[in-house]
Order: structure tokens, then sequence, then C-alpha cells
């Protein structure tokens, strides 16, 4: 009795440390089509500097793009500032589009005004 | 936001509440820390309670090791609710479309239930019971469904993100 418990305990802990370490990551790629990236250039048409990702709207070629990016914090230390992430801004995105909605685009990386910066 | 989702879900999402959390540089991570460190106190003691109704520790009275752990357990519960509901409001049309969200509400109501089965029928049966002697079936029974659905709890938390 006393052994299965403590195999029972010592599982238990394996599982919970296992599902709450990973927790911090938020967000999978699993929906994701990470073998056919494809690059997007546009005009941004509404940015949405928030948690958990920034989120723009963005036009091209007459199709309207959801680009997800990363949490705020992450944009802040990497330089990708509100400014710059800014409606009317040309940005060329670099991501993997979902398989789910058709028009979102998870961005690897995306450059604006000459600057790139990566998103993981 | 989804125009499609339910009012409520709407109104949750649009309050003053929620644009602080998806506006604030911090709050949103803060609540995602938080809530996973809620969980590894909840998971500890949750998994020390279960063992102690299974057998383990039997040196010590069985009331003895529930009655602290218990008051661990729900302070941890109360922070995970309070961290959960602020992720929650950040983007509730979105994630109210999420079906393992609500698989998981309903382990979380399971999980609860067989808690507060285990506190009101088996009190005076916790309460009883010396040192070395087994709990009986039922609740041992309890301990088990209950490590099982709080893991199962904590591995849709994570597989939120996934679907």
């Amino acid at each position: 009795m006393a052994g299965k418990t403590w195999a029972a305990i010592a599982l238990f802990w394996a599982a919970a440390m296992t599902a709450s370490g990973v927790v911090l990551a938020h967000h999978g790629w699993g929906s994701y089509d990470a073998a056919n990236p494809i690059t997007i250039s546009g005009l941004i048409v509404t940015s949405e500097y928030q948690n958990p990702h920034v989120v723009l709207n963005v036009e091209a070629n007459g199709k309207r793009w959801i680009i997800v990016l990363a949490p705020v914090s992450r944009m802040l230390n990497r330089g990708a500032l509100a400014e710059l992430m800014a409606v009317g801004k040309t940005i060329s995105a670099f991501g993997y589009v979902s398989t789910v909605e058709k028009n979102e685009l998870r961005a690897e990386r995306v450059t604006v005004d000459g600057k790139t910066i990566e998103m993981r | 936001m989804r125009e499609d989702a339910p009012a409520l879900l709407l109104a949750l999402e649009q309050s003053a509440y929620g644009e602080a959390v998806r506006q604030s540089v911090w709050l949103y991570p803060a609540a995602n820390v938080g809530h996973v460190l809620a969980l590894a106190a909840f998971a500890g003691a949750v998994a020390i309670m279960d063992a102690r109704l299974l057998g383990a520790f039997a040196a010590t009275p069985p009331a003895a090791v529930l009655r602290p752990t218990r008051r661990v357990a729900l302070a941890a519960f109360a922070l995970l609710a309070a961290s959960g509901a602020a992720l929650f409001i950040a983007e509730a049309s979105h994630v109210a479309q999420n079906p393992v969200l609500w698989i998981k509400a309903c382990l979380i109501g399971l999980g609860l239930a067989n808690a507060a089965a285990v506190g009101v029928f088996g009190e005076t049966a916790i309460a009883d019971c010396p040192p070395h002697r087994p709990l009986p079936l039922a609740l041992r029974a309890a301990a088990l469904l209950s490590l099982a659905l709080w893991l199962a709890v904590a591995a849709c938390g994570r597989l939120i993100a996934y679907f």
C-alpha cells in the first residue's frame, strides 16, 4: 500500500510539474501551417497593442490579414514599440497561416521602417 | 473580439477590468505567473491530502494532516480563481469558444463536488480515525478520483492554448 501510494504521489508530481512548467509558453503553434511560411507586405489598418498578443490588421494586395505578434512585454523589449506597429505604417511579416482562420498569420518576424524584429 | 459571442462575454471582455488586463504590460503575465504558482501550491496540498486518505503518513492521524493542508488548498484555490478570472476576462469572447475551457470548468465542478462530499460525508470517519488504520473504501476511492480530476484540470488548462 505505502509503496503504491508513494508511486502515485511521484507520478502526480511529475505530471503536475510537466503541466505547470510550460504554462508560460501561453500559445502553441499546433494550428499554424509551419511547413509553408509566407511573407505578407502591406499597410497596417488597425493595431491592437495589447496582451496576450499584439494583433494587427494589414491590407495586402486587396486582402485583409490578421497578423498575430508577440506579447506586449516582449514587443517592448525588442523595440517593436506601439509607434512602430502603428496604423498607416507599411509592414512586412514573415510567418505561418492559421489552419483554422484562413486570413490569420502568426508572425515569426516583422520588418517596419527598415527594422526587423523577431517574435520568438 | 468576436461580435458573434454572447452579450455577457462581450460585456466581460469590454469591461474596464478586461481592458486593463489587456492594456497593461504586466497584468496579464502576472496573472499567468500567479496562476501557475497557485497551481503548484494547490497541487501540493491536494496531493498531501489525497495521499493521507489513501494511507500514506499513516503514523499521523488523518485529521491532523488534512486540517492545515485544507487551508493551504483553499487559499491556493482562491488565487487560482482570481488569476484565472483575469486571464479569462481579457479574452472572454475568444476563449469561451474553446471546448477545452468548458471541459476544464466541468472537471473543476466535479473536483469541488468530490472535495465537498469528502468534507461533509467523511468528516466523522476522518475525525475518528486513529493512526495506522485504513480509512473507509469510499474515502480512498474519493482520494483517487480527486487526484485524477485535478490532474485532468491542470492538463486542460495547458491544452486551452492548443485548441
